[in-house]
C-alpha cells in the first residue's frame, strides 16, 4: 500500500491516465479535432478586424475553450455514469467524487492541451516571459472553476438530449454575453456590476492585461483574482455537496 | 459479524408514488454467497444499491460490516466492490488497463496490481484478449471485465448484480469458480441473478423479493420445501386430460405446449405408463429453485391443490 496522504494524488493520476493517455493513444485523432475548434472564433475575428482584435480575440478564445472543457467534463460525466455505471464503481469504492473529477478534469485537460499551448504562447507573445506565472494562474483558476461546474451540472445532463442545451445556455452566460471577447469599455456602465459579477469576465481581464491592454480604472488583479477564488470555492463547494454522487 | 445488517429499509424513489422497497429487514452472515432472487422490477438492484452505498434509503439502517451505511459511506467504501447491473467498459481500454489500473487506484501498488490482474484475467479466461480494446471484445467478455475488475480487489464484500449476463455456460462457471474462491477467502457476496441453476449452485441463503417486499426466504432445502412434492414429471400437453394429471398432484403449464406435474416417486410410474400409451415424452427430475420460484411467483398453475398426499 502506498502512503495514504498520497494515494488521492496517485488516484487522480490513475483517473486521468486511464480516460485522457490511454484513449487518446489509441484515439490520437480525436486530439486533432478538440484542438482545432477553439480556433474558429479566433480566425472569424482576426480575419474580420483586419487582425487589429487580435489580443481580444486570443484572450476570449482562451476562456471560451476552458469553459468548454468544463462543460465538456459535466457531459462526459454524465455520459460514464449512464451509459457506462463507471460512476456507479467509483461511488462504491475508497475514490471521493473530489477525486473522481479533478481525475476527469485533468483528463480533459489533456484533450486540450495542443489549443491551450498555442493559445498561451499568442498571450506570452503578446505580453511577456515574467506573466507566465499569472498566466498559468489564471487557466489553472479558471480550469478548476469550470470543471466543479462541469460536475455539478452533470448530475443535470444525465438525459443527452437537455444535456445540449444545458451546455450552450452556460456557454452562452460565461463566454458569449460576459466582456470575454470584447472590451469592458464598450459594456454600458448600468451592466458592469453585472459583468464583474461574472468570473470569466476577469479571467478575460487578466488575460488581456498580460497582453498590454488597457484594463477599465475599477478594476484590479487583485479584485479579478478576488472574485475568480470566490467562484472557485463556490463551485467546489456546490460539486461536493450538490453534484449526484450517492443518489437520493 | 454480519456483512449486512438492514433494518426496515424503505426506498421511495423521488419521481415513483408506490415504494421501490417497502420495510425490508435482512441480515447477511460474512463469508457467505446471499443471493437475491425476484422478477424484473422487483427491487434488487434498488437494494443492492443502497446497501453499496449507491443510493440513499428513504427510511430504515442498513449497516455494512459494522459501519452504517449512510453515515459512515467512507468506511464502507474501504471495505467493498461491486459489478453494476448494466455496466459496461470504456470503449478504448482493453481488459488489462482495467483491471490493473484500477486495483492501483484502489490502493494497490503497481507489482500487486499486475500479480492479481494476471490471476484474474487467467481466471475468467480473458487473458488471452487482455491487450484488446473493449470495443473489439463480444458482449461476454465486456461483463468479465466488470467482474473481473470487482473480483481482483481484496474488499470483503462483493456486490454481484447480475455478474454473468450474456456470458456463454462455460463462461459462467468460470465466474461460480471465482465467486467460490472469494468465498473460500473468507469474503461475503451478494448476489442478483434471474438464472436459477446459478442461485442453486452457488447460494448459502437465498431471499426472494417480489414489488419490494419478501415473500420467501431460506437455504436452498428450505425453498424447496415451498412445493410439498419432490419430484417433477414433464410432458407433452398433447391430447391429455389436465384433470386426469391433477389427480397426481400440481400442475404447472411451462408453455410451448408442456405440463409440469409436481408428484412424489411413487406416482411416477403410473405417470410414465399414462405417457408411453399417448406415445408422448416425458422427463422425471428432482424439484428445482427453478420450480420454486416461478411456483411463488403463482404463475402459470393451473391447479395447486394437492390431490395426492
Ligand atoms: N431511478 C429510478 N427512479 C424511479 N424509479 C426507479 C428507479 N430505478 C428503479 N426504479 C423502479 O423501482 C422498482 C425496482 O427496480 P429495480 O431496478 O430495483 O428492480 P430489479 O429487481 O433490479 O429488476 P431487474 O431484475 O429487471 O433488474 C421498479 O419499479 C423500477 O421501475
Ligand atoms: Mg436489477
Amino acid at each position: 500500500m502506498p502512503e495514504t496522504s498520497l494515494l488521492p494524488v496517485r488516484q487522480v493520476l490513475l483517473i486521468a491516465y486511464m480516460t485522457g493517455v490511454l484513449w487518446l493513444r489509441r484515439n490520437p485523432m480525436s486530439l486533432v479535432f478538440t484542438a482545432i475548434s477553439p480556433f474558429s472564433l479566433l480566425f472569424v475575428l482576426f480575419v474580420v478586424s483586419g487582425g487589429q482584435y487580435i489580443h481580444f480575440a486570443v484572450a476570449g478564445s482562451l476562456v471560451m475553450a476552458l469553459v468548454g472543457y468544463g462543460l465538456a467534463l459535466g457531459q462526459d460525466i454524465s455520459f460514464y455514469k449512464t451509459e457506462y455505471k463507471v460512476q456507479d464503481v467509483f461511488v462504491a469504492s475508497p475514490v471521493s467524487p473530489l477525486t473522481y473529477m479533478v481525475g476527469l478534469a485533468l483528463s480533459e485537460l489533456l484533450f486540450g492541451l495542443p489549443a491551450l499551448l498555442v493559445l498561451a504562447t499568442l498571450v506570452v507573445y503578446f505580453g511577456s516571459v515574467f506573466s507566465i506565472p499569472l498566466l498559468v494562474a489564471t487557466i489553472l483558476l479558471i480550469w478548476g472553476a469550470m470543471s466543479a461546474l462541469g460536475f455539478f451540472l452533470s448530475s443535470h445532463m444525465l438525459h443527452m438530449r437537455n444535456a445540449t442545451q444545458v451546455i450552450s445556455f452556460v456557454n452562452v452566460i460565461l463566454a458569449v454575453l460576459p466582456p470575454v471577447f470584447y472590451s469592458m469599455d464598450v459594456m454600458p456602465d448600468v451592466l458592469r456590476p453585472l459583468a464583474y459579477a461574472v468570473p470569466t469576465t476577469h479571467a478575460s481581464l487578466m488575460l488581456q492585461d498580460i497582453m498590454g491592454i488597457p484594463t477599465p480604472a475599477d478594476w484590479s488583479l487583485e479584485f479579478g483574482f478576488a472574485i475568480q477564488i470566490a467562484y472557485l470555492l463556490a463551485f467546489i463547494t456546490l460539486a461536493k455537496t450538490k453534484a449526484l454522487w450517492r443518489e437520493n | 459479524m454480519l456483512a449486512i445488517d438492514a433494518i426496515g429499509v424503505t426506498k421511495v424513489y423521488r419521481s415513483a408514488s408506490q415504494p421501490a422497497i417497502k420495510d425490508i429487514s435482512l441480515r447477511v452472515e460474512a463469508g457467505k454467497i446471499f443471493t437475491l432472487l425476484g422478477r424484473n422490477g422487483a427491487g434488487k438492484t434498488t437494494f443492492v444499491r443502497m446497501c453499496a452505498t449507491q443510493l440513499l434509503p428513504t427510511s430504515g439502517t442498513i449497516s455494512v460490516l459494522g459501519y452504517d451505511a449512510v453515515r459512515q459511506a467512507k468506511h464502507v467504501r474501504d471495505l467493498i466492490s461491486i459489478v453494476p447491473q448494466e455496466g459496461r467498459p470504456l470503449r478504448a481500454l482493453t481488459p488489462w488497463d482495467h483491471v490493473y489500473n484500477w486495483l492501483q487506484i484502489r490502493g494497490d501498488s503497481k507489482s500487486a496490481a499486475r500479480d492479481k490482474t494476471e490471476v484474474m484475467l487467467r481466471k475468467l479466461e480473458i487473458y488471452g484478449a487482455r491487450d484488446s480494446p473493449a470495443m473489439n471484445l463480444s458482449g461476454g467478455m465486456k461483463q468479465k471485465i466488470l467482474v473481473a475488475m470487482a473480483m481482483a480487489t481484496d474488499a470483503q464484500l462483493l456486490f454481484l448484480d447480475e455478474p454473468t449476463i450474456g456470458l456463454d455456460p462455460v463462461s459462467r462457471r468460470q465466474v461460480w469458480t471465482a465467486i467460490k474462491d472469494w468465498k473460500s477467502k473468507g469474503g461475503s457476496i451478494l448476489l442478483t441473478t434471474h438464472y436459477m441453476d446459478e442461485a442453486e449452485m452457488l447460494s448459502d441463503y437465498i431471499v426472494i423479493i417480489d414489488k419490494g417486499m419478501i415473500i420467501a426466504q431460506g437455504t436452498i432445502q428450505e425453498l424447496r420445501k415451498v412445493i410439498p412434492q419432490n419430484i417433477r414429471v414433464d410432458i407433452a400437453r398433447d391430447t391429455l386430460d389436465v384433470d386426469t394429471l391433477k389427480s397426481y398432484g400440481s400442475v404447472v403449464d411451462t408453455g410451448a405446449g408442456m405440463l409440469r406435474i409436481f408428484t412424489f416417486e411413487s406416482a411416477v410410474r403410473e405417470l410414465s405408463d399414462l405417457a408411453l400409451r399417448h406415445n408422448l415424452s416425458f422427463t422425471v427430475s428432482s424439484v428445482t429453485l427453478d420450480d420454486v420460484f416461478v411456483y411463488i411467483m403463482g404463475n402459470g398453475i393451473i391447479d395447486d391443490q394437492n390431490a395426492r398426499d
